[in-house]
């Protein structure tokens, strides 16, 4: 009954940190790029308005005369996408993200982003795969509805899926009936999966991400008087052999917003090298002594991390530790609901029908990019130890391997994809054609 | 060998033949594999089943061409047409043939389904509208009976057991309504056992409460049990004295039945780490009826049941086994159950009574018994018309008065009476308290 059959079907998961894609019944993607774009609005010489109201402004204007004359406007700008068109430094490029708060916003982007994945990384034609699209947790049925009519008017696709993140990944790791906890770039999601569905009613979901994390670590080491130069702003010459000299470089036309996309990726890399949870919430006097790690910046600067090691990754458990970090006056946006992780949890299973509890206590599965960090699951298992209760045995599953947790929902999509009594769940092009787009609402549940 | 000779039997020579032929066999190598590798076995066939030698050298049969081909295929489980590619088998330039081998997995549950007409006639309910059960029911359908999927995803916030309630009526309802006759569905599961809403709510409180009791509030019941426990076996020690009126754990109080439901159920999902709970739990149970007891003595209250065995027991225990069995036998012939079926304070007294007089009874016709056997062994050599087989004894009429007689007036009074007592016995006006024996009739052992 598991037997799996090959028919080419194409697997994409487009995350808010980055997009992965290939081929089904592969175990990992081929292709895996940031899912932001660099975007250079270049407007023609007869629109000088424009012009000057777009070349080093601030986002939000840009934002709002985009959307104005977004016909005309959408076909002047120029998107980079992929790791290789964003390392290299433009000017004038913005950096975007198509996703916001989980709901994608700019179907251009989107749109931009698929088409490098199939033509420039993956080399195929559209056409001849059916696709599974992983979807986040909580989509609402209009986002689904023009993920499907830009797949089967623009790509012409033969058949299409739309699967929720955490059944694919209930599925990664062979289970129908799980509680995923996806602790993704840009959020953090709680979601319990019943016998292959997702309940959505249980769904929990906070703002605190991977990025955030970045950023808080960005905040704490330029309070802390450590500033982290991004890649392109120097240049290291050979002064004598094994010896290197710094030499700052000036760009004036580089946008904040790319500049501070650089330095995220430095902080992040920061994060994941250091970072580890730690075994009990996190206590300023404890942490002050602790030993420093010392990190090397991509400038040769040699930077010591101490406390931050700790305090960074027990935001996700104790959000309110975020005041603590001079700068990130952003807070206050995402503040009085945000819990912490444990306490996710524990509202999501108990959102749940009585029935059902003990099972979604014993198989608790991370996934997601930062749930990659030492000893978070250890430290999650803890936590929910102490305020589950007695009669219920908790049990957090996480595969051994980091791609495995980073890629699980690209994993969990390459079995479903594969599996024989799979094929006949398609939501083919003939249908569409007959009922429409809100048909998936029923074909895709 | 020589007398079959004699007699000229012929010679058997068939059995012996063929013991050494399987012997022999064993020995030969199987075809298809060298002797030299055969021999590397051990020279022994192997216990399992494994690979027929004479296979590894098989080759497919040339005559067949088997080509993979990147061919299009349907599947009956769709029901448009897409094509799907996938890799076949192809066997001499012919495809196969027959559907797609993964189709027979589609499989569905039978959901109901109703008119408009039967819904007007059978399914009406003042709690739900037509639109709301159709589209119930329209998610049955599409999640297969999942109901936990079915309400999270119902538009209306209803429960389980709501939904899971109208479904089974409906049902219910609609098998009912279509059977040719009512005895036809009468073995159907749902026509028998119709669901059980209000259980099922129950349960599932229950199931809430176990649940959410988190391991700090666990910790604070324990501690404050085990301190209970300390309290009462303390009060225990002082009270040893009154130990004859110990009631049996299982007997006590209902109330705590209620509380060894909940460890019961923590005890049930067996785990490593509930095993310290668990035996805390039991023991809290126990030091639950210990202080109940303890709390009850208090107040000088005591089971009826038992005082009455205890006391039944004290009575005969100066009797053996044999005549307490005889006891126990009269009570029956007389009609009265060995326990009284219901223990009030007059009925315990008078059964008490019955049983000290019947074996007052007996331990007086065992003494007849004897001093028949003296009598009668004097009888031999005497004249005297010492009256008085036993079976005279329970003749009414006159009484003699030799002291026999005297028995006998006492014994049959007391069998008279025996019969008289049962009927009225719980209505009578009895004395106050068992302990008191104010009978004046009453002729005990001792006064003989």
């Amino acid at each position: 009954m598991y037997g799996g059959d090959e028919v080419s079907a194409m697997v994409i998961d487009l995350g808010s940190h980055t997009c992965k894609a290939g081929y089904a019944g592969e175990d990992a993607p081929k292709a895996v790029f940031p899912s932001v774009v660099g975007a250079i609005d270049q407007m023609e010489v007869d629109d000088t308005e424009k012009t000057e109201n777009n070349s080093g402004s601030a986002v939000d204007s840009k934002n709002t005369v985009r959307t104005l004359d977004s016909e005309k406007a959408k076909g002047k700008r120029k998107l980079f996408v992929g790791s290789q068109a964003l390392g290299f430094r433009r000017d004038h490029m913005e950096v975007l993200s198509p996703i916001k708060d989980g709901v994608v916003v700019d179907w251009d982007m989107v749109d931009n982003i698929w088409d490098h994945a199939f033509r420039e990384c993956l080399l195929i034609d559209p056409k001849e795969h059916p696709m599974l699209l992983a979807e986040p947790s909580s989509n609402t049925q209009q986002q689904r509805e023009r993920t499907a009519e830009l797949m089967f008017e623009k790509y012409k696709v033969p058949a299409l899926f739309l699967a929720k993140n955490a059944v694919l990944t209930s599925f990664a790791s062979g289970r129908a009936t799980s509680l995923v906890v996806d602790c993704g770039g840009g959020s953090t999601t709680v979601a319990p999966v019943h016998d292959g569905y997702v309940l959505q009613k249980a769904v929990a979901s906070s703002a605190i991400g991977g990025e955030y994390l970045s950023d808080c670590l960005l905040k704490s080491l330029e309070s802390k008087g450590i500033m982290i130069k991004p890649r392109f702003s120097f240049k290291r010459k050979e002064t004598r052999p094994g010896e290197f000299q710094t030499v700052d470089m000036d760009f004036p036309n580089t946008t904040e917003s790319y500049r501070l996309y650089s330095q995220r990726v430095i902080s992040s890399d920061i994060k994941e090298c250091v970072c580890r949870a730690p075994d009990t919430p996190y206590d300023e006097s404890a942490y002050s002594n602790i030993p420093m790690t010392p990190y090397e910046l991509p400038d040769g600067q040699t930077i010591e991390i101490g406390s931050d090691r700790f305090k960074i990754p027990d935001i996700l458990f104790n959000p309110s530790l975020v005041q603590t970090i001079p700068g990130m006056d952003n807070f206050a946006e995402i503040a009085p609901s945000v819990r912490g992780l444990p306490q996710m949890v524990i509202d999501s299973i108990n959102r749940c029908d009585v029935d059902i509890r003990r099972e979604l206590f014993s198989s608790i599965l991370l996934a997601g990019g930062t749930a990659s960090m030492q000893q978070l699951k250890e430290r999650l298992e803890k936590d929910l130890l102490e305020e589950s209760p007695q009669a219920a045995r908790v049990k957090v599953l996480a595969s051994g391997n980091a791609t495995e947790r980073r890629f699980s929902v690209w994993i969990g999509g390459s079995i479903l994809a594969s599996l024989g009594s799979f094929q006949q769940m398609w939501f083919s092009k003939a249908e569409y054609e007959e009922h429409g787009a809100s048909y998936i609402q029923r074909k895709c549940p | 060998m020589d007398a079959k000779d004699i007699l000229g039997l012929p010679k058997n020579s068939l059995p012996q033949e063929k013991k050494p032929r399987p012997q022999k066999d064993s020995q030969r190598k199987p075809d298809g594999i060298s002797r030299e590798v055969y021999a590397l076995t051990g020279g022994l066939a192997p216990l399992m089943p494994a690979i027929d030698a004479s296979q590894l050298k098989k080759r497919p049969p040339t005559d067949e061409k088997i080509t993979w081909q990147w061919l299009p295929f349907t599947s009956s489980a769709r029901k448009d047409n897409l094509q799907l590619y996938h890799w076949t088998r192809v066997v001499n330039s012919v495809p196969p043939t027959g559907d797609y081998s993964f189709a027979k997995y589609n499989k569905s549950v039978d959901v109901v389904k109703y008119t408009d007409e039967e819904y007007e006639k059978y399914l009406t309910d003042p709690m739900w509208t037509k639109e709301e059960t159709d589209q119930l029911f329209d998610l049955c359908q599409r999640f297969d009976l999942r109901f936990i999927v079915i309400a999270d995803r119902f538009p209306s916030s209803r429960t389980v057991e709501e939904l899971k309630d109208r479904y089974y009526s409906v049902s219910r309802a609609m098998l009912i309504a279509r059977a040719p006759s009512p005895g036809d569905v009468s073995g159907h599961p749902l026509v028998k056992e119709p669901y059980n809403v209000s259980q099922e709510i129950e349960r599932k409180r229950a199931l809430c409460m176990v649940l959410s009791q988190t391991k700090h509030q666990e910790r604070k019941d324990a501690e404050v049990l085990a301190e209970a426990k300390r309290i009462a076996e303390s009060r225990m020690v002082t009270r040893v004295a009154e130990e004859s009126e110990l009631p049996v754990p299982s007997n006590a109080a209902p109330e705590s039945a209620e509380r060894t439901s909940v460890p019961g159920d923590t005890v049930s999902p067996s785990s490593n780490v509930q095993l310290p709970s668990a035996a805390v739990a039991p023991s809290t149970a126990t030091a639950d009826n210990a202080s109940t007891l303890a709390s009850l003595r208090m107040l000088r209250v005591y089971l009826r049941t038992y005082a009455l065995e205890q006391m039944v027991q004290a009575a005969s225990s100066s009797a053996g086994l044999r005549t307490i069995k005889r006891v126990e036998q009269t009570l029956q012939e007389l009609g009265v159950n060995l326990k009284p079926r219901v223990p009030t304070k007059l009925v315990c007294a008078e059964h008490l009574e019955l049983r000290k007089e019947i074996l007052t009874l007996l331990n007086l016709q065992k003494q007849l018994q004897y001093k028949e056997a003296e009598g009668s062994s004097f009888r031999d050599g005497s004249y005297a018309d010492t009256p008085g087989t036993p079976k005279r004894l329970y003749r009414g009429g006159d009484q003699d008065r030799t002291f026999v007689p005297d028995m006998s007036f006492g014994g049959e009074r007391v069998g008279k009476r025996d019969q008289k007592r049962k009927a009225p016995g719980r209505l009578s006006e009895a004395p106050s308290s068992p302990a008191q024996s104010k009978r004046p009739r009453k002729f005990k052992a001792s006064d003989l």
